[in-house]
């Protein structure tokens, strides 16, 4: 439903070359510099330009075609002082950049805990094991050999805004809401895997093991093992990306992604859970009175304003002003998107735009008349349970400030007279 | 729903194991692999520089100690001032066994055992050498050779065989799992003792495994080496403003400390320790917790679940939904939501912790750990 509060452009065409020049020449000042805006005309459209007049390169140049040389800037970032060690760490996905609900392949986020791993499809092996009428071993070839099903689905890191529990801290959406990217996996449900094992009837919690260096495991419950996980082998069409787990992962849709287990070469039914390291003494999220949440899997409902936003300012004044951004829930789908732009004092319903799917990403945008003046940008998503977004206060009421995880506090940008954005805090 | 009619016969599989080839002396790309057990504390390449350890680059004809910059062991500088240059012969003795080449030496890596692994790693590194390149070029240069002769050699290889049932499930894909096989790899183990091996170590015996293994990341006191984790201490801080979430204050179970290193540490060596290194460790960071007083303690398959951790009781299930913010029937305001104009309370500029394109080793409070 298109919600618009200012009317389009009567001359759409005419306001994009507006635009183009205004960008280019930062806003205002365009007449003040020289070259553009001569009587002459445009030199860009009045002069030949060398690509207009020499030959381009030939299709074998670029057997897997990259991004334009101009979109350089467009790459997954670290933070280095987060992790002691880039092998065990985490970088982030340049949402600032994106527009859609897909992520790229080559910028989805990467965490691992012992380094990406680097297995031949033809030596890897998946086991299932423990409390079934059958232990089985799949080779990559068997497992292409079941019916396979192509599901759209986010995957966010639980300490994704880990670093803000305390106030604003890192100034890019990229930083703040960069653990998480959508993809469409193509794979085999699990339930068929394991109805091949047979699971016995004390069968209640399943233990997912990574090949990887840190032999990554979490233990998952039976119920939704047997529901929506899919174990995965295509993202985007393609091979998954040695860093995302080839050649073979875990899908748990709306749950944390350290869940989906990557270089996934292990499952085992047993009774109970684990218990292990990275579901007790990481990804708890420990209360103001001492006690630790366990086994906080679903990820929250929850959404930000990707544009405007600290590494995407607004660089051509006011006038009309596409604010975009996404929205997700790990219940299901985004029933609405609310933005506000006067620090959450008024709200206007955003326009939410794509496919709406169960447990992935949606773009929204809400497309104003900016007069120039200071905004304080903030979203607020609810979804289809009627579970609304939180604001950061009112989680660290309930939470205090040391849960690290499942941060899904409303996001703040302030956006100066100059199009310049922070990531501030309000009252 | 499944369509597929259930294979009711026992299929034996042939299964064909090949030798593995012989690898090629000195193979940069093998030992570049090898270098990972190197990369928690090393760099080397365009733009290292001294963690743990020192950089690599120019190792070779580098005077031991010399690397400025580096706060060497005192025994690694008399090495150097002994004359000690580091070159194929002295490297391949040091990676051996570091403590015993250098008794003192900050390096609390344990050695490669594997001739082939020490040939390769030093391939590796010499190519970040100048006055080795022309040397390190003509290795190259001979790989494919040998390279060649392996692969002709291979199929004249005798294959082992290896008879597999077939699933019996309702599309008859994979085949049933071994014996040995479902043991080589569940290694998991459960708070109630499920999964724990035969063994057994004490305090004392865990101090010097520790000291060479871990204490190079986690401190000599499991305080924790820059932001590894810290193993100890921490009691009464869940409450404080930054806690100091270890074995001691925080984990719930002694389990997942057994499970974890024999599956994970030390970190680029996983699998490395035996089950009674793994018991002896495990006994020994109760010891720095101060959850054992007595040295000679004994931590034994059959003593294991009597040891409960401090913390456990304070775990409790997932109830975000019960939460004010997530009362149902909220409905969210639209006008008028707050008095007067909003302030803004903090902001990310003035703490300055975003690292620039350049990339930026500002070190803020805070982190995902």
């Amino acid at each position: 439903m298109v919600d618009r509060t200012e009317p389009k452009p009567t001359h759409p065409a005419a306001s994009r070359r507006a635009f183009l020049k205004a960008g280019l020449m930062g806003g205002a000042a365009v007449a003040a510099s020289a070259g553009v805006a001569r009587a002459a005309g445009d030199p860009l459209i009045t002069e030949i330009q060398d690509w207009n007049r020499y030959l381009g390169d030939g299709v074998d140049v670029s057997p897997y075609g990259t991004p334009s040389e101009f979109e350089a800037n467009v790459v997954r970032r670290n933070v280095p002082w987060l992790t002691a060690d880039p092998v065990s760490s985490i970088n982030f996905t340049p949402l600032h950049e994106l527009d859609g609900i897909i992520t790229p392949n080559g910028l989805c986020f990467e965490r691992h805990h012992g380094g990406a791993a680097v297995i031949d499809p033809a030596d890897h092996r998946l086991m299932i094991n423990g409390l079934v009428d059958t232990p089985l071993v799949f080779t990559m070839e068997d497992l292409k050999r079941f019916p396979r099903e192509n599901r759209l689905y986010f995957l966010e890191c639980a300490a994704n805004g880990g670093m803000e529990w305390k106030g604003s801290q890192l100034n890019g959406c990229q930083f703040t809401h960069g653990m998480i990217h959508c993809v469409v996996y193509t794979g085999v449900p699990l339930r068929y895997l394991l109805e091949e094992a047979g699971v016995k009837t004390n069968g209640k919690w399943l233990l997912a093991e990574g090949a990887d260096a840190s032999a990554m495991t979490r233990s998952i419950p039976m119920e939704k093992a047997l529901d929506d996980c899919l174990v995965a082998f295509k993202m985007n069409g393609e091979a998954l990306r040695t860093e995302q787990g080839y050649p073979l992962r875990l899908c748990v849709p709306g749950w944390e992604g350290n869940m989906w287990v990557k270089w996934l070469r292990r499952l085992e039914v047993g009774d109970e859970p684990w218990a292990q390291r990275e579901e007790t003494s990481k990804y708890t999220d420990l209360l103001a009175d001492g006690k630790a949440r366990r086994h906080t899997f679903v990820m929250d409902v929850k959404s930000v304003i990707t544009s405007p936003s600290p590494q995407a300012p607004v660089t051509h004044g006011k006038g009309p002003l596409v604010i975009s951004g996404l929205a997700w829930s790990g219940n299901g789908t985004i029933k609405r998107v609310d933005v506000t732009i006067d620090g959450g004092r008024t709200w206007q319903t955003a326009r939410i735009d794509g496919p709406s799917l169960p447990k992935a990403l949606h773009r929204f945008y809400l497309d104003i008349n900016w007069d120039g003046s200071e905004m304080l940008l903030q979203s607020r998503a609810i979804d289809d349970q009627g579970l609304v977004q939180p604001t950061k206060n009112a989680l660290r009421a309930a939470r205090g400030g040391n849960s690290i995880y499942h941060n899904n506090g409303i996001q703040t940008w302030h956006v100066n007279n100059d199009g310049v954005v922070e990531n501030v805090e309000v009252s | 729903m499944l369509k597929f009619p259930k294979s009711a016969a026992f299929a034996a599989l042939a299964f064909a194991v090949f030798a593995s080839p012989a690898l090629a002396d000195g193979d940069v790309a093998a030992g570049e692999k090898v270098f990972k057990k190197c990369s928690a504390c090393h760099t080397v390449g365009e733009g290292a520089r001294h963690r743990v350890g020192p950089e690599l680059n120019e190792l070779f004809g580098r005077e031991a100690g010399s690397a400025e910059g580096y706060k060497y062991s005192k025994a690694m500088i008399e090495a150097g001032d002994g004359g000690l240059v580091w070159d194929a012969e002295s490297l391949t003795e040091f990676l051996t066994k570091p403590k015993d080449m250098i008794k003192g030496t900050k390096m609390a890596f344990a050695g490669l055992k594997k001739q082939e692994e020490l040939a390769n790693i030093l391939a590796y590194l010499k190519t970040f050498s100048a006055a080795q390149a022309a040397e390190a070029g003509s290795v190259v240069e001979e790989q494919p050779v040998e390279t060649a002769a392996a692969e002709t050699v291979e199929p004249a290889a005798e294959p082992e065989t290896m008879v597999v049932e077939a699933s019996k499930g309702a599309f008859g894909l994979g085949r049933v799992a071994m014996p040995a096989e479902i043991v080589a790899w569940d290694i998991d183990i459960r708070p109630d003792g499920t999964g724990l091996p035969e063994g057994k170590g004490t305090v004392a015996e865990g101090d010097p495994i520790y000291a060479e293994n871990c204490a190079v990341c986690h401190g000599d006191f499991g305080e924790g080496a820059g932001r590894w984790p810290v193993l100890a201490g921490g009691q009464g801080t869940l409450l404080k403003d930054r806690p100091v979430k270890t074995i001691g204050s925080y984990w719930p179970y002694l389990s997942t400390v057994f499970d974890y290193v024999r599956r994970a540490m030390p970190f680029g060596d996983a699998r490395s320790l035996s089950d009674d290194d793994v018991y002896a460790l495990t006994a020994y960071l109760l010891y720095l917790n101060d959850i054992v007083d007595d040295e000679t303690f004994e931590l034994s398959k059959q003593n294991f679940t009597s040891v409960r951790l401090p913390n456990e009781g304070n775990f409790i299930p997932d109830d975000r939904l019960s939460e004010p913010h997530y009362a149902k029937g909220l409905e969210p305001c639209m006008s008028e939501c707050k008095p007067g104009p909003v302030k803004i309370t903090a902001r990310a500029q003035i703490i300055d912790v975003t690292p620039d394109v350049e990339g930026d080793d500002a070190n803020a409070g805070g982190g995902i750990d």
